[in-house]
Formats: structure tokens, C-alpha cells, sequence
């Protein structure tokens, strides 16, 4: 986590309750999310993402509970308020027969930006890489062009807090990688990013991870926080050249430092979940010298998030 | 202040550009209506329609020569088809459309005429339309009183003619009458009833040259009617349809775009933006109603100019009156506008409301119906729609040369404002919920 995390949380939410007639989209949500840090808000589509995000920008308002968002609730947002914070909506939003210039120019006026504007408009451009294409009518544009003048948009009246709803859906990995270096760089000028995704794999770029389910949020954890808890420590792959039988997984499970069952991989590979790699390491490499196994490689492992999702996922469905 | 400027100037930006993007649809809104118009003085040129007639009677040669002084006379009435002896043929070639009128000449007129009873001609016609119905009553009216006036012409010459021995025989009686008087012995008795009688004998004998000199044509119709317009302009079809198509036009114009504005945002999403974004729902409407204003005036002023110069459509008021009336229901019309955009979940939705409101409006604002002819609860709908007022406004200066009628204007101005303050409050609610 990054030092900055300190200055005091933007958002911060008790109890926070979203209900549509029967349904509950959002139940019982609780976070802080720090200023300055990259807050992921991550679960499967329909889970009450949106409904969160459309509840801290004021756009609902709460059926019970309560909401600070820099310091306000937002359904009191003021104007000078409204400024702080930049909204980018799933779906693209701007008008398909303006240019991206002129639909850049259109935010930068509904937000009230300056008329001197043209240069903060061009750096814009510049970063989202479409400088090239400003004459370009936003019908034209592809898919990923389009996000990418949906961020510009969002950017323009460089707000301290940005809202992004699923700003990578639809787009493909390489862009999507883009996409992150783009919050990262945002991050390191200052702004605190709150965003949504179904891709589970982009948790790792979050310096927070919230996983939402079924309106729930299950837990707020660091991505390798994450990953721990899904599978109760850390994962530790040991590749030996002869292989272990039977006994050697017994006695492995047995040390105090391993949890659960040994994982069998192949013939030669086996997982192990440990409280800590970095300690546990040494400790399983002198046990193999014991065991007369000649190691291949023993690193630790960082399962894919997928896994680490359902796994969580699993684990709560267990738990209700 | 300046902040507000600027996002009022967002939706200006934004909302010109969308359509001047569109060339073609720009061309369309200056030039097409003006070709209507154009059209519109072709298609209909500034006279009445004639009639192809049919005429039928037992007795051809009889009235052959009398129907063709008629149609001669009034050949833009009558276009004469001929005589024929069988009336079912006649019928049959109205219901084929060869002939528009059929009129059947009574058989043995003039014995009905001596029996004390009028002689009826028959005249079928095969229109639907009620106006053309109303057109044929009336032509078949100018015929019998033609036909009327002259039988009393003919009759009156006749009397006339006849009158000229008549005339002389008074004369003879007037001059005896003067010989009995002087060869009367001074103190007769019967002196007086001579001289009573001559000075009868020579009235009626004056009198009947008077008869005699007037033209049969003024004894038969002593009196004609002369009518003039107070602007003293003979206005063609076209100028008097003109300032309605103008008003018809902008409003519908208005409408459209307007229905179609905040319906679309919704469904595109953008909405939610506006409702995130530092922008009120009064910012809003105003940009909207500054963008669509700033350009349906410049359309008004180049088809009005194009009516004036090219179609010349005359405006005899002042030109000020009358971009403050074309102003105003631009101003109302954006506001119904912007309320079907408001009450409606789709496009499609919005485009039948403003058709909806199109043909209300052709109905009901007076375009080609006289408002004065309406049934009283009626005309509370025909006052609730713009074009009504703008109609009314539009004709006053243009065509009559008044100024702005005020109860008029006054009367749009306030459903124009109200229907402001309702999208205002129906937006303000859209974005807070």
C-alpha cells in the first residue's frame, strides 16, 4: 500500500442499502477506500457494481445507510463538489456524430472548464493517444478508441476522484493493458481511482480489491490478501526429479507450517499451501535434502485470479 | 456566472453542430418548404373549378341555343359536355367520372310555369368531398337564378317591345283627351275629371317610357354587390396560405427536434453524466432552448425571405411585429417539444406525439378551416395549440397589415412560459431521480 493511502479515505460507506422494489442490489456495504490508491471493485455482472458506483456519484440515493464520498454525501454534492469527481459510464455515452475533439470540447463545458482549454485538451488527447484522430467523428471510431475518448471525457476537468464503470469491458487484452498503465499513471499524479471490472485477472493492479457478490461485498483486501485468503496461506510449488509417493505427502502435511492437503500437480510436482512462502521456502527445501528428493525448482506460485475469485466465491457460499 | 455561461454554451456548441453536420437536412428544412409552397400556387391556380356539365332534355333543339349563350358566358364555371335525351346514359357518365354534373331541364317549363308551379331541373353530381358538395350547390344555384334572370329578360324585353303601341295608343288618348278639355264650355261640370284624367293619362304615359328606356338587364337586376378588403390587396391562394404553411412549419420543426433531444439523451445514457456533472436541469433547458432558438430563427428568416422575395408573399404589418410573433411560437413550440422529449420513453414514441400534434394542428389551428366556424368546447383545444396563435398572428401582419394582435400573443407567451416552467420541473425531476 502506498504511503499517500494515509492522507484519509475518500470514500467511506456504513451499512450502505440499495433496494428496487423487491430486489436488493446493493446490501449492507461497508469500505473505506484511502485517497490515492486504485480501489478495484470486483464481481461477476449483475452483482451491484454499478449500482455502487451510481450510488457514491449521487446519481441513487440510498435506501438505508450512509455514504461520505470527499467528505460529503453525495446527493448533496454541490457544484464546486461535482467538479472534484470524474464519471466514466459503461457504455459510451458521448455523441456519435461529433468529432472527438468537439465531444471532448462538449465535457470540458458541461464541467465548466475555462475557454483557454485547448492545451489541456491536446495533453488529453495525447495521453489517451488519439491526437491523431481528433477530426474523427465518434461513430468512426473503434470500440477501444471510443473508451479511450470516454476517459478523456472523464479526465477533462482533472477531477481528484474518478468513478470508472467497467472501463476495460469489451476491449481487447492489449488495450486492456493500456488501459491500466493509463490508471497508473493517473494514480502516480494524484488521483484516487475507484473502478469496476468483471475481469477478475485485473485485481492486481489494485492497490485494494473489494469482491462483490449478489449485492454483497464479501471482503476488501491487497490482491495477495486476496489470494491467501482464498486458499488459506500462501502457494508453494515443489518440482522434484524423482517424485514423492505417498509417505513424503504425508509427512509434508504434517509439518506445522502446511496447511490442508498436498496438491498433486504431475508425478513430479506437488502444491503446498504454507503461512508464508518466504520463510516456508528454506524450511521445505531442507525437509527434501532430508527426504533424499532432489529438487528441481521450489518457487512461490500466485494462482490466477479466476481461481482466487471462485475459490472466494466458494468459500462464502459454504459459509451461508 | 461565467461557469454558467459556459455550460449553457456546451449544449450550444454541440446541438448546432449535430445539425449543421447535416447538409443535406439543413437544404431539405430551407428549400422544402418553400417548394411546397411553390407548388402549392401551381397546383392551385386562382380560379374556380369548372365543372364539365351534361345537359339533359327531351327537347334538344328547344334549348340549344340558350345553353350555349350560357356556357359561353360562364365558361369558367361550365364546361359544356352537350345534350343528351337519356338521362340514365347521363347518369352513367357521371358515375364513370366523364362528366362532373348532370342538369336536367324540366319538360314543358313554361306550361308547369302557367299552372302556378315552379319548374324543377335536377342537378346530380357524383362529389363526396363536403366542400365540393357545398362548391356544386352553389353552381347549381348560380345556374337557375341564370336561368331565372333570363326568362324575366327575355319576358321584360318582350314587355318592352310590347309597350311601344301601347305607348303610342296613350299618346293618341292623352291628345284627344286635351281636344275633349278645350272644346269643354268654360264652367262644365265635367271640367276637372278631363283635366284629372289627362294628367293621369300623361304619368302613366312617362312612366312607361321610363320602362321603356331602362335596359332590361337593370330592371332584372336592379342591384350588384362590389367587395373590397380593408388591406386593399387581392390576395392569390398562395398568400393566403402562406403565413399558416410558415407557422404549420416552424412549429412542427420545433417540435420534431426538440421530441426527439432529451428522449434520445436518456436512452443513450448521457443523462447520467448530466446528472453526475456540475450542470442543473435549468442550465439544461436553457442551452437547449438557446441552441434550437438560435437556428430555427435563422431557418424562419431565410424561408421567410425566400416567401417574400422569390414567392412574393406580402407582409403589409411591420417586420418587427413579426419576428416577435415567429419568435414567440418558436419559443412555445420548443417548450411542447421538449414535453413530449420529457413524457416519452422512446424515439419513436416522441415522432408519433409530434405527428399526432402536426395533424391536430392542421385541423383544429385554422389552417384551411375557419376557427370561427368551430363548435364553442372545441376551440379551448384548437387555443391550447401554438399554431393557432401563430396562424392568427402571421395573418394579422402579414395579410391585414395590423399590428401583433396583443390577447393573441399574450395568450401564447403564457402557454409558451408555463410549458418552460413544466420542463424545467419534469427535467429537474429526471435527473434527480
Amino acid at each position: 500500500m502506498k504511503n499517500n493511502m494515509l492522507a484519509g479515505n475518500v470514500v467511506e460507506t456504513q451499512d450502505l442499502t440499495k433496494i428496487f422494489g423487491e430486489e436488493i442490489a446493493v446490501q449492507s456495504l461497508n469500505m473505506q477506500v484511502p485517497r490515492g490508491t486504485i480501489f478495484g471493485f470486483i464481481g461477476p455482472s449483475g452483482c451491484g457494481k454499478t449500482t455502487t458506483v451510481r450510488l457514491l456519484t449521487g446519481f441513487y440515493s440510498p435506501t438505508s445507510g450512509t455514504l461520505s464520498v470527499l467528505g460529503k454525501n453525495p446527493v448533496d454534492f454541490s457544484k464546486s463538489d461535482r467538479r472534484k469527481i470524474g464519471y466514466l459510464i459503461q457504455q459510451f455515452v458521448l455523441y456519435p456524430d461529433l468529432t472527438v475533439w468537439e465531444n471532448l470540447n462538449f465535457a470540458a463545458s458541461l464541467y465548466g472548464v475555462g475557454l483557454f482549454r485547448w492545451g489541456r485538451l491536446n495533453k488529453l488527447l495525447d495521453f489517451v493517444e488519439l491526437a491523431g484522430d481528433k477530426s474523427k467523428l465518434a461513430r468512426d471510431l473503434s470500440g477501444g478508441m471510443k473508451r479511450r475518448l470516454s476517459l478523456a471525457a472523464t479526465l477533462v476537468h482533472n477531477p481528484e476522484l474518478l468513478f470508472l464503470d467497467e472501463p476495460t469491458a469489451g476491449i481487447d487484452p492489449i488495450l486492456r493493458r493500456k488501459f491500466w498503465d493509463y490508471f497508473k499513471e493517473l494514480q502516480a499524479e494524484g488521483h484516487t481511482l475507484f473502478t469496476t471490472t468483471q475481469y477478475v485477472g485485473e485485481a492486481a493492479y489494485c492497490d485494494l480489491v473489494g469482491v462483490m457478490h449478489g449485492g454483497k461485498l464479501l471482503m476488501i483486501e491487497t490482491p495477495d490478501g486476496l489470494r491467501r485468503k482464498a486458499y488459506g496461506g500462501d502457494v508453494v510449488g515443489i518440482r522434484t526429479t524423482e517424485g514423492m509417493n505417498f509417505e513424503h505427502r504425508r509427512q509434508l502435511e504434517s509439518l506445522p507450517f502446511v496447511h490442508g492437503k498436498v496438491k498433486v500437480i504431475d508425478e513430479q510436482e506437488n502444491d503446498v499451501i504454507v503461512d508464508e512462502a518466504n520463510t516456508a521456502i528454506p524450511t521445505l527445501m531442507e525437509w527434501c535434502q532430508a527426504q533424499k528428493l532432489n529438487v528441481e525448482t521450489i518457487e512461490e506460485k500466485s494462482p490466477p485470479f479466476d481461481d482466487v475469485f471462485i475459490k472466494i466465491i466458494e468459500m462464502e457460499t459454504a459459509n451461508v | 456566472m461565467f461557469r454558467f455561461l459556459i455550460r449553457i454554451s456546451s449544449f450550444l456548441g454541440k446541438e448546432l453542430t449535430e445539425i449543421f453536420r447535416q447538409p443535406l437536412l439543413i437544404l431539405t428544412l430551407v428549400l422544402g418548404p418553400f417548394l411546397i409552397m411553390s407548388l402549392f400556387g401551381l397546383a392551385y391556380p386562382d380560379q374556380n373549378r369548372a365543372l364539365r356539365t351534361t345537359f339533359v332534355t327531351t327537347n334538344p333543339g328547344a334549348f340549344q341555343e340558350g345553353m350555349n349563350l350560357f356556357t359561353e358566358a360562364y365558361s369558367s364555371v361550365f364546361i359544356d359536355q352537350g345534350m343528351e335525351t337519356d338521362k340514365e346514359l347521363a347518369l352513367a357518365k357521371l358515375a364513370l367520372n366523364q362528366t362532373d354534373l348532370v342538369i336536367v331541364i324540366p319538360d314543358a317549363p313554361f306550361e308547369t310555369i302557367q299552372n302556378n308551379q315552379q319548374a324543377v331541373f335536377q342537378v346530380y353530381h357524383n362529389e363526396v368531398d363536403p366542400f365540393q358538395i357545398g362548391y356544386v350547390q352553389t353552381i347549381a344555384n348560380i345556374y337557375v337564378n341564370e336561368v331565372n334572370r333570363q326568362i324575366l329578360q327575355t319576358v321584360t324585353e318582350q314587355g318592352q317591345a310590347d309597350s311601344g303601341s301601347l305607348q303610342s295608343s296613350l299618346e293618341t288618348a292623352i291628345v284627344k283627351t286635351q281636344a275633349l278639355r278645350q272644346a269643354m264650355p268654360p264652367g262644365d261640370v265635367n271640367a276637372p275629371q278631363v283635366t284629372e284624367l289627362e294628367k293621369d293619362l300623361t304619368n302613366l304615359h312617362e312612366n312607361l317610357a321610363t320602362f321603356r328606356s331602362l335596359a332590361s338587364g337593370v330592371l332584372v337586376n336592379p342591384f350588384s354587390v362590389e367587395t373590397s378588403g380593408l388591406s386593399g390587396v387581392q390576395f392569390t391562394v398562395t398568400s393566403f396560405f402562406a403565413p399558416a404553411v410558415i407557422v404549420l412549419l416552424l412549429q412542427h420543426l420545433s417540435i420534431t427536434f426538440a421530441s426527439l433531444s432529451i428522449v434520445r439523451e436518456t436512452r443513450s445514457g448521457i443523462m447520467e453524466l448530466f446528472k453526475v456533472a456540475p450542470i442543473t436541469a435549468f442550465e439544461t433547458m436553457i442551452g437547449k432552448y438557446v441552441s434550437y432558438l438560435f437556428f430555427e430563427i435563422i431557418l424562419a428568416g431565410v424561408i421567410t425571405a425566400l416567401a417574400v422575395w422569390l414567392l412574393k408573399i406580402p407582409i403589409l404589418g411591420s417586420w418587427q411585429d413579426y419576428a416577435l410573433a415567429v419568435f414567440i411560437l418558436l419559443f412555445t413550440s420548443l417548450g411542447v417539444g421538449f414535453l413530449i422529449s420529457l413524457i416519452s420513453q422512446t424515439d419513436t414514441q416522441a415522432v408519433q406525439y409530434s405527428m399526432l400534434l402536426l395533424l391536430a394542428s392542421i385541423f383544429f389551428s385554422g389552417f384551411f378551416l375557419d376557427l370561427r366556424l368551430m363548435r364553442e368546447p372545441i376551440t379551448a383545444l384548437a387555443w391550447s395549440l401554438p399554431a393557432t396563435y401563430g396562424i392568427r398572428m402571421l395573418q394579422d401582419i402579414m395579410l391585414r397589415g395590423s399590428s401583433i394582435p396583443s390577447a393573441v400573443f399574450q395568450g401564447i407567451a403564457i402557454i409558451g412560459i408555463v410549458l418552460f416552467l413544466i420542463d424545467w420541473i419534469l427535467l429537474r425531476k429526471k435527473m434527480e431521480s
